[in-house]
Formats: C-alpha cells, structure tokens, sequence
C-alpha cells in the first residue's frame, strides 16, 4: 500500500475541480452572508477573520513554502499600514490609490532587506528578521514629524468610493470593509494555489527542504527566496492597509511590535504551515477564540454553567478572563508543537491516516 | 570629556547586567542548541519575585536574591524537562515558537494576576549617587555592577574549576561527544536551563529598583539578550561577558551622542552587522 | 583529440591555513568516465565543491567547454551543463520521488507538464518509476542514491559528477549503479566519479586520478594506477594487499 499523501505534495494531475468547486461555493456563501448576517459584531468577528487569513496566507508563502521563518512580519504590516494612513489622512491621497504606494514600499524595502539577510539561515535569520522589523518599529516611533511617534495617527475619515459619479460605497458601515476583507482573502488563497501548483512551489519547496541541492539542481537562493518575500510582503501590506483602515487608527505598539510577527506566525503554524487550508484553520481557530475570550463570552456560559458571578472566583473570571487572548496564543502555540507539530491540519490528517490503516490491515491480511 | 566618561562608565555598569542575562542565554543555547526566546520573560519573573519579597516581606532586592535565583532555577529545570526536553531534535523554528509560547504564558499570566499596572521598587538608596571626580555613579547601579561580577567569577570559577562544570562545557562543545564520554547529557540540560533562568532572574532582581515592573517588560530583553549573545558568539561565556558591555556602552554613548530615542536602533544595527559580516561574534570562533 | 570539456588547471583550496587541494591539475575528455579516488580526507569533495561553484578555488581556474567557472554559483554551474549528486544523499525529504526529479527538470523548462514529462523518463532510467508517489525521506539507501542520480540527471547534464554513489550500497545494488553509469556513457555523457570501491572504479573508469594529501599523487589508466609503486605505497598498499 503505497503511504497517504497530503494532496499538496501530490503532483497536480489536470484540474483539481472539487476543490475549485468547493471553493467557489464558499465565495459565494460567504458573498450573501451579510445579507442574512447583519449584526455589527458578527459582521466584525468575520472581518477579523478575514485579516487573519490574509495575513496568514501571506506569511505562509515565505515561511509555509520557501521555509523562511520570518518573526519580522510586523514590518509589512506596518508598513503598509503606515503608508496608506499617512497617504490619506497628510496627502489626502484616497486608499484605493494609496494602497499601491505602500504595497510598493513594502515589497521594494523587503527586496533589500531579503537580499542582505537571506543568506543567513535557521535561527540567525529568525533573529535577524525581528531586529529588521525592531529598527522599522524604533523608527515609526522616533521619527515624528512624518509618523506622529507614539501617538499615532487616527483617521479623521475615508473618502466615499465613487465609480463614474455613482456612489459605490461611503465606508460608514462595516459590510464594505467585509467584503474588502473577503475579496483579499480570496485572492491571497488563489496566490497560494497559484504558487503550489507552479514553477515557483516546486521551487520553493526545494529550497525549504534543503537549500544546498535546491542550489546545485539550478535553483537561484537569493532569487527565489526574495520572489516569495515579495509575494508575501505584497498581501502582508495590503493586510496593513486593510487593518489601519478598518480600525482607523496606526501607532507602533498595535501594529508593529514582535507580538504582532508571532501572531501572524501562529496563525500559520496551529492552522499547518505550507498548506493553502492551514492558514484558514488557524484563523477560524484563533480568531473567535481569542473573541470569545475578549468579550467575556466564556466568562458568561461558566456563569451559567454555575460558578456564582459573585464569589471572588466569579469576579476575578469576570475581570481578567478578557485579557486572557493573548495568554490563550501562548498555550495555543505550545500545545500543537508539543502534540501537533504540523498544525491542526496536519493532526486531522494524520488521525485520518491512522484509521484509514487500520481498516486497511485486516483487509491485505496482515494481522 | 567628563560627559563621555560619565556616559561610558554607566553603560559599562548596566553592561554587566546585560552580560549575565546574555551569559544565561549562552549557557542554555551551548548545552541544548536551543534559543530561549522566554529568556526575557524569566527575568520578569524575577523582577516580580523580587517585588513580591520586598513589598511583602520588607527583604532588600539584592539580599532577595539567595531565595529568587533558587526559585528559579527549580522553575527552569522544570521548564527543561517538561517542554524544552521534547523538541531538542526538532526543528529551530519549532523549538523557537515553543519558547515564545511559553514566554507568551509567563507574561500574560502575570498580567491576570497582577494587572498590567508598572511598578516601581523603591529603596532607600534608589535614588542616591557617589560623586567622584565630577562623575556621578547611581548606588543601585554600582552595587548590582559589584554583584554582576561577583557572580560572573563564580561562573567562571564554576565552570572551568569543578567536574560539574566542565561537564557542562564538555556538552557545549560536542553534545554527542560529550555522552560517548559517559557525561549524564540530560542532566547537563537541566542543569543548564536551571542556571541559564536563575541568572535571567538574577538580572531581573538587580535591575528591578531602577527600571519598572510591568509584565511585557521582558521582550526588550529577550532582544537585548539576542543582540549581547550573537555580539560574543552563540555558546560563548566570555563573548557573553564582552557582549554585555558592549552593548551597555553603545546604548549609554548613543542615548548621549545620537538621541535617546535611537539608542536601541544602534543596537540593532550593530546586531544585523555583526549577524552578516562576523556571524561566529565579535570574537570569532571560541566557545565558552 | 576532441577539445577536453573539463580542466583543472592548478586549483588550490585553502582553508585557514591548511590547503585542502594544492596545485591539482587534469583534464576530461567528452563522453569518457573518470575515476577520483584517494584516500579518506585526501581532497576529493573538496574538488568536487571547487568544480560545481559550492565555494571558489582559491587559486587556480575550472574551464568547463572552455569557459571559466571560477566565481560561479552552483545554481549557475547547473544551468551551464555541470551537475553534482552529494556523497551525503539529500532528498527533498516531504516531496514525493516524483516532485524530487521535477525540480530538477525545472531547470530545463517553465512547464509543470514538460517537467513531468522528463522527470518520467529520468525515472524510468534509473527504474524508480514504480515509486513516483513515494515520499522522498521515506526511501532506502539503495534507491534515494538512484534518486539522487535521477533528479540530477533531469537537469540535462553533459557533466556529471558523482560523489561515492554506491557507498553504503550491497553488492547488487551497486551493481545496478555501476551498470547505470555504463548505460549513461553511452549516451554521450561525461562522468567524473569519486568511489571507495576499487574493484568498481576500475571497471567503469577510462582515466584514473589519484588525490593525497590534497595533491594529484597520479593520473594515468586504470592498469597503471594498479601498477604505480606511488599509489601503491601510499594508498592502494593497505586495501590490495
């Protein structure tokens, strides 16, 4: 019997039309959904969710693919939340334009930055990644006249998107930044598909595995490695931009600190790094978990579950249990590379495997 | 000129606390090849141990620490063989992520705990300076200078001197080497881990009557730790020790010549710099 | 005499103060095998790294079809019609056998199809096809060396350099190998081939060159290696004997 492969691994033979068909049918889905959905918070969980898909998606063709653990990520995002605020809120630049500004920065300085580190490997570009994306934050911070330091920049307000004189939407609500975060979502996830099933995963891949032969069978490092930083600081930015916007509001400490890079890592890991569905499992995990946490929905149902609100028990859940999300990615994150190194993912499959083999053995008559 | 001396001078000072948070995270990465990425969150812990026994108990920060550094040493030996133990033939990367998981659940759970409010540890000689020649020395500063090295030549003593350390050493330098030679390996680990925190923790203890308490203070020194260990080569005490001063002088000339907002910046350049163009350290290829 | 497609000419490698390989200088002729043999640490993989651009000689020159390859970056050197396999196989270990080659035939095409096309037939020759759905890192020995062979024999080679492809190999499996390497002359292809096992290379072998100490101690047939006292002394004395 010939071992399970996960589908990625497998060479792509014609179109893969349940997948492309599955995929569509969660588009369309997801398309209507706010027509049925109307609820502010729901509508927000899922806009969370979509950031957290793009980012995560991004971040995996770098690290999932090309296996460049990158704990800079923050860079990108900042810098594309950076840009599009300071383009829109100083130069009065409207973000549909300004967007391409700074995904231009974020790709062409992360060239120069890949082109310097990327002959460093294993840890020594790990750490050389995090103080990249240090200096960028000590900058922001510092340089005030052009990023207002600490304080930020808050968005007075967007623009209304206009297409030949009719109005297409004017940002008051939150279904336009839905459907933004849905489209990007999408198209990172098709980056991803795209990238797989080309030249360039196979690629990728090979560098992943073992850089010295992906080098001697005709494989550039530097070459490719920078092509998956640029894809990845390309949507890394766009998500940046997406956040500033839809949040209103940039300073370094949201969104360009470590704890910034290693959600975005998270994201890719307890989902299943180097899968298109990795990313998607670990937003959907990560995401209404740390929600519910925020706002206190679990503190709620250990109430009716009967822990008295009113004891010191109850009162100290009721306080602390909402800044727990953070301390829930650290136990997150310990647990699956303990138990489950390739991801929630990768532990479904191999749960899968398992009993697939053993139905398999009695039946060759192996017991 | 007195400005340059007074700058240089107390960044050697704090340099010396940097050596030893960086000589615990040699000490961890030599034994195990793993990078502690909680190494900064460890020290937070003893900032807030040291906290708790003088708010609490009334004890003097630095006498504190004959009861802070065993906690947690106990508490790294813990973490070693619970967590660390189980990925040192895994990938970097994975072995990197749990240690920032583990970090993650250290700080926020003394956010839970004691809220994210700073705090501040205040001594009766917090504040007090020696003036001498036109230079002034913070006492606090001079006294955990004066421990720092007290407890490095321990180190070295310890290290070079007895079996136990050169069994250590023995490790660092050729992990299986050292077990062909009959060295119990998985204890050098505990063992490593053990001192690697309680020297975080010592570090913690020391600064904690001039900087302030809060739980993420740790990652600016988990950074600041890389930065000193890469500087004097990845597994080198003595490359540590440099590295400590170094860049404590670095930050403590540029805050005075560049601004202080940048010192840190420096810092890092130098970092990228020397990862690039000397990434056996400042020292080249010597190991502890 | 055909225009030699590979010379050495006084290639040095020093590494700190210690030469690796001193003043080492021969040639290939096209479509022949050479056989690099020398004792253990005598400077062979260290050759082989100066040739195929892992690291530049640091004295000396590398003309492959004429054109100097000192400086060249292995990704170059591969493109330029020179490939290596590596004494220590490295597959790409969560890549199926399949994908393995297709990296390697990537190098000649854009084409997904194309490549598996070539990849196929690389498989094909080296009679791996059977295992084209296999994880890489899952294979034995004996056939990730094939492998090895197969993936870089994808990348279109009209050089190839083998570092002790049938090490760690039992008698029938280097069997295979060494009839491999027959069946590849006769395509055409040049061969340079470091081996431990002398009964082999003697065999496959047109020219022999001996390395020690990191010089060329001889060069010559392989009936004359087998008689140089120099060789024998030095290296051949302990195994032949």
């Amino acid at each position: 019997m010939r071992p399970a492969l996960p589908p990625m691994l497998r060479a792509p033979r014609g179109a893969a039309v349940l997948p492309l068909l599955l995929f569509a049918a969660a588009l369309a889905a997801l398309g209507f959904l706010p027509l049925w959905m109307t609820s502010p918070y729901a509508l927000h969980v899922m806009v969370l969710i979509f950031l957290a898909v793009i980012q995560g998606e991004s971040w995996n063709v770098l690290g999932g693919y090309t296996g460049q653990y990158s704990v800079g990520h923050a860079a990108y995002f900042g810098i594309g939340a950076y840009a599009t605020m300071m383009l829109l809120q100083y130069h009065h630049l409207a973000p549909w334009w300004g967007v391409w500004v700074s995904v231009a920065v974020a790709v062409g300085l992360g060239v120069v930055i890949g082109s310097i580190t990327f002959r460093l490997r294993g840890p020594y570009f790990v750490l050389a990644s995090i103080a990249v994306a240090e200096i960028i934050r000590l900058i922001a911070l510092n340089w005030t006249d052009v990023t207002n330091g600490a304080e930020g920049i808050l968005l007075s307000d967007i623009p209304p998107l206009t297409i030949g004189g009719r109005l297409i939407t004017d940002f008051m609500s939150k279904v336009p930044f839905y459907y933004v975060g849905l489209a990007l979502a999408a198209m990172t996830i098709a980056v991803n598909w795209g990238v797989q099933h080309s030249k360039l995963g196979y690629y990728f891949q090979a560098i992943r595995e073992d850089q010295d032969a992906a080098h001697s069978l005709g494989i550039s490092l530097t070459f490719y490695k920078n092509v998956a930083l640029a894809i990845s600081a390309f949507f890394t930015a766009a998500s940046g931009a997406f956040y500033a916007l839809y949040v209103g509001f940039v300073d370094p400490s949201t969104v360009l600190t470590v704890d910034t890079s290693v959600q975005i890592v998270l994201i890719c890991i307890i989902g299943g790094i180097g899968t298109i569905l990795g990313p998607v499992v670990g937003a959907l995990v990560l995401v209404p978990l740390s929600e519910a946490l925020r706002s206190n929905v679990i503190a709620d149902g250990l109430f009716q579950l009967g822990v008295s609100e009113n004891s010191r028990t109850g009162q100290f859940l009721k306080e602390n249990l909402a800044h727990a999300h953070v301390l829930i990615y650290g136990v997150l994150v310990v647990v699956v590379i303990l138990f489950m190194p390739e991801g929630v993912l990768g532990f479904v499959k191999g749960l899968r495997r398992r009993f697939a083999g053993k139905a398999a053995l009695p039946a060759k008559g192996e017991a | 000129m007195i400005i340059f001396v007074q700058s240089l001078l107390s960044g050697i000072l704090v340099g010396g606390v940097y050596a030893l948070i960086g000589i615990g995270l040699t000490i961890i990465f030599g034994v195990m090849r793993v990078i502690n990425f909680a190494h900064g969150d460890l020290l937070m812990l003893g900032m807030y141990l040291t906290y708790f026994f003088f708010a609490s108990m009334g004890i003097d920060p630095f006498l504190s620490i004959v009861l802070t550094a065993p906690v947690m040493f106990v508490l790294g030996a813990f973490l070693q063989k619970v967590f660390i133990n189980r990925v040192l033939n895994a990938l970097p990367q994975n072995q990197i992520l749990l240690t920032i998981g583990l970090g993650l659940v250290m700080s926020n759970t003394v956010m839970l705990l004691f809220t994210s409010d700073y705090r501040i540890l205040t001594t009766s000689y917090s504040s007090s300076a020696l003036h001498v020649a036109g230079i002034s020395i913070s006492t606090p500063l001079l006294l955990s200078f004066a421990i720092t090295v007290a407890i490095t030549a321990f180190l070295y003593w310890f290290l070079l001197k007895t079996d136990t350390g050169q069994a250590i050493r023995a490790t660092a330098q050729d992990r299986d080497a050292a077990q062909l030679m009959g060295i119990d390996v998985k204890r050098m680990s505990v063992l490593a881990t053990g001192m690697g925190t309680a020297l975080a923790a010592t570090a913690g203890a020391l600064i904690s009557p001039t900087y302030y308490i809060f739980p993420q203070v740790g990652s600016s020194f988990t950074l600041k730790a890389f930065v000193v260990v890469v500087l004097g080569g990845m597994g080198s005490i003595v490359g540590a020790t440099l590295g400590g001063v170094v860049v404590g002088a670095t930050e403590s000339l540029a805050a005075v010549y560049i601004s202080s907002g940048l010192k840190e910046l420096v810092v890092f350049v130098l970092f990228l710099l020397v990862l690039l163009f000397r990434p056996a350290g400042l020292l080249g290829k010597s190991r502890m | 005499m055909a225009a030699p497609i590979l010379e050495i000419d006084r290639v040095y490698k020093f590494f700190g103060g210690l030469a690796a390989n001193a003043d080492v200088s021969f040639s290939m002729e096209p479509g022949t095998i050479l056989g690099l043999i020398g004792p253990n640490g005598a400077g062979k993989t260290t050759l082989f790294n100066c040739i195929t651009g892992y690291y530049p000689p640091s004295r000396g020159e590398v003309r492959f079809e004429g054109r100097r390859m000192n400086g060249l970056q292995p990704d170059k050197v591969c493109k330029l019609g020179m490939a290596r396999t590596w004494q220590k196989v490295r597959p790409l270990a969560k890549m199926t056998v399949l994908d393995n080659v297709m990296v390697g035939a990537l190098a000649r095409t854009n084409s997904l199809r194309e490549a598996r096309r070539a990849a196929l037939e690389q498989l094909h020759v080296v009679r791996l096809e059977h295992k084209e759905d296999h994880l890489a890192g899952g294979l034995p020995i004996g056939e990730r060396k094939k492998l090895e062979v197969a993936r870089v024999l994808a990348t279109q080679p009209r050089l190839l350099l083998l570092d002790e492809i049938m090490g760690g190999l039992n008698p029938a499996e280097s069997e295979e190998i060494i009839q491999l390497i027959l069946e590849l002359k006769k395509t055409g292809r040049t061969q340079m081939v470091i081996e431990h096992d002398m009964k082999a290379i003697m065999r496959i072998s047109d020219r022999i060159v001996v390395l020690n100490s990191g010089e060329k101690l001889a060069e010559g047939l392989p009936a004359e290696i087998v008689n140089n006292k120099d060789v024998i002394t030095a290296y051949l004395g302990d195994s032949l004997e």
